[in-house]
């Protein structure tokens, strides 16, 4: 019967019940769908510079990374790039030549750094012609055709087939200048393929770099089953002399968000139960006060302190957990829903891009965030309904009854 | 045999700025089967001794023994426990649980002393019936006039089987003919069921019906009178 006067006693200031659960509702609700929307937002931004910029792995000369100087090539890169492909759970590799220079069109100049790639392994490994957003891969130009970011085009003023210089110093240390056509115009959500790099083919490079066909860079695609780490190891265990290194190294702040990733959850689940609670306390504390003669009235006929206490943290409980399915079903419902349509963020997509971020968004939940959730509410329940219940027992009978 | 017995019992509120003398040294007893009770106007100390007797609240000095059972140093939770079995409690106001109906109210007690089901229901539906409310056993207190309010906290307070009943000034609130049929419910108990009552008023036609009176006057007993 304690728990039939509890579950009554939530319905006694019924408006006042349903806010608290109403804010429970949108509380978990917003919980799930924040959490979904700030791991979507991860996610792609993580696959996108994954896929499409750092690839899983990459290998340099050890002394490459330093400084750049294009004498630091990988020795018999494309040698072992065949030797890698070969490799189970390897599903690409491809050999870039890197060097810094300058890119001038007839309006403006810029630094960059220019690619020379691979061209039919690298729509394998970075999918660059999936970036293609004007012009084409790599097609239409015969001549030392050259691909660059959106971003870049703009601040040049170059449109398809506009003739750029590249400017660096060759393989003798001579400062060199080649004239390339726009063959494509790329866009993405990484900045440094946005507005950094040039793609040239390596063939077209060699000619005037004067660095035999050395590379500087072999970028590695792998099995999504199979830990990189592995094939990172496996690499520097044969080829010592080398430095192979996987995403988390190269991109850092990935790492850094991967972590987040997991961690977001309970960073919202504490911001959002904590002010909760302070809901659920409140309105406890206020029934408790507004109820306190007829609790010196129990405690006076022969209700146990410990009934009180069992009394007030149950309608506490009731209160706090009645509105968790109706919120969980909502964030679930809501992130089912987006999870396929996307959100769509292009409104906002020029503040997103400049951070980096795709403006189409794709929230996404574990399946475990839901029971975390589910424990959080019922933890927050419990935090929630000690003080009031214990507030509760500490009436005095006599003063409780006489207060008018 | 006394179901009650005080000896020279104090009480001072200290918690005010002055000192309040309360009680001044009171001392009495109470034979099972009385209808007693204590009078004298506002502030004279009633409410002050009803709590003492019924364990609620402690003397500052003098002892309280009901049924040969010292409670004056009992332990807060041991008093709660021993009040459930001892003592039926009807108060001014406020008797009632609001959520629960006139049934549940009175099976409430019998729940806490762990009679079980079947048992409290008969015991509960017979005293409603025994106090002429048994059609209201399923509204909820709200729905029940003043008087047929403090009925069901008397039908309560008798359905935990106690030793006696306190009952500080049940009439307060009720209008003349729910006072006299109120008292006329309890002298009828009284009689038949032997129980023993004990009640504050300063009403006349309360102490009307009283078999004993106890005057207070000041924290004293002014006059204990027996009528029959
Ligand atoms: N909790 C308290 N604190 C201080 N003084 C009190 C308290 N309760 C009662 N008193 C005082 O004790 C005296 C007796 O009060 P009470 O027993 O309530 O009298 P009655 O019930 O006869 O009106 C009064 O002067 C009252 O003001
Ligand atoms: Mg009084």
């Amino acid at each position: 019967m304690i728990l039939k006067i509890a579950w009554k006693n939530v319905w006694r200031s019924r408006g006042r019940s349903l806010v608290v659960m109403g804010a429970i509702v949108v509380g978990i609700w917003a919980l799930l769908f924040g959490t979904g929307f700030m791991n979507g937002f991860m996610v792609g931004y993580m696959a996108d510079i994954i896929n499409h910029d750092v690839s899983n792995m990459q290998i340099h000369n050890p002394e490459f990374k330093n400084d750049y100087d294009i004498k630091f090539y990988i020795p018999d890169g494309n040698k072992k790039v065949e030797e890698v492909r070969n490799w189970p759970g390897v599903k690409g590799a491809t050999t870039r030549i890197i060097v810094n220079g300058m890119i001038a069109s007839s309006r403006n100049a810029s630094g960059v750094q220019i690619r020379g790639i691979d061209v039919q392994h690298e729509a394998i490994v970075t999918q660059l012609d999936s970036l293609i957003f004007e012009g084409a891969y790599f097609e239409g130009i015969k001549k030392n055709p050259i691909i660059i970011g959106k971003k870049l085009a703009e601040d040049l003023k170059v449109k398809i087939r506009t003739k750029i210089v590249l400017t660096f110093n060759d393989g003798n240390g001579y400062i060199t200048s080649a004239a390339f056509r726009v063959a494509g115009i790329v866009k993405s959500s990484s900045i440094k393929i946005n507005g950094q790099y040039v793609f040239v083919r390596q063939e077209d490079l060699n000619k005037v770099l004067s660095n035999g066909n050395n590379v500087h860079e072999i970028a590695i695609v792998t099995d999504s089953r199979i830990d990189e780490e592995l094939l990172v190891n496996k690499y520097n265990a044969i080829y010592p002399g080398d430095l192979a290194e996987s995403w988390r190294v190269i991109a850092p702040e990935l790492a850094f968000m991967q972590e987040m990733y997991g961690q977001m959850l309970y960073i919202l689940l504490v911001i959002i139960m904590t002010a909760l609670v302070f809901g659920i306390v409140n309105t406890m504390l206020m029934a408790v006060l507004e109820r306190m003669r007829e609790l010196g009235m129990l405690m006076a006929i022969g209700m146990s302190k410990l009934r009180v206490f069992v009394m007030v943290l149950v309608e506490t409980i009731y209160l706090s957990i009645i509105g968790a399915p109706v919120g969980l079903f909502a964030g679930w419902l809501t992130i089912r829903y987006y999870q396929n349509v996307g959100v769509d963020l292009t409104e906002y997509s020029e503040g997103l891009a400049a951070f980096g971020y795709s403006s189409i968004l794709y929230p996404y939940l574990d399946a475990d965030a839901y029971i975390v959730v589910t424990i959080g509410v019922v933890i927050t329940a419990f935090v929630g309904a000690i003080y009031p219940a214990w507030k509760a027992v500490k009436l005095n009978p006599v003063e409780a009854l006489h207060k008018i | 045999m006394s179901v009650i017995k005080v000896e020279n019992i104090t009480k001072v509120y200290t918690e005010t700025a002055v000192p309040v003398h309360a009680l001044n040294g009171v001392s009495f007893e109470i034979q099972e089967g009385e209808f007693t009770a204590i009078v004298g106007p506002s502030g004279c100390g009633k409410t002050t001794l009803l709590n003492i007797l019924g364990g609620l609240d402690h003397p500052t000095s003098g002892r309280v023994e009901i049924s040969n059972i010292d409670i004056t140093e009992m332990k807060d939770s041991d008093l709660i426990n021993f009040r459930l079995n001892n003592i039926g409690f009807v108060f001014q106001a406020y008797n009632l649980i609001p959520v629960l109906t006139t049934l549940e109210n009175v099976e409430f007690i019998m729940l806490l002393q762990k009679v079980d089901k079947k048992k409290r229901r008969k015991r509960s539906m017979d005293l409603l019936e025994q106090m002429g409310i048994a059609e209201k056993a399923n509204q909820r207190p709200s729905e029940l006039s003043g008087g047929q309010q403090q009925r069901v906290a008397v039908a309560r307070a008798l359905a935990s089987k106690p030793n006696f009943i306190l009952a500080d000034e049940p009439t307060a609130n009720l209008d003349s003919v729910s006072t006299s049929n109120l008292l006329d419910i309890m002298a009828v108990m009284n009689r038949e069921e032997k129980e023993t009552f004990i009640f504050s008023t300063h009403d006349q036609r309360v102490i009307d019906k009283a078999r004993r009176v106890i005057t207070l006057e000041d924290g004293r007993v002014k006059s204990d009178e027996i009528r029959e």
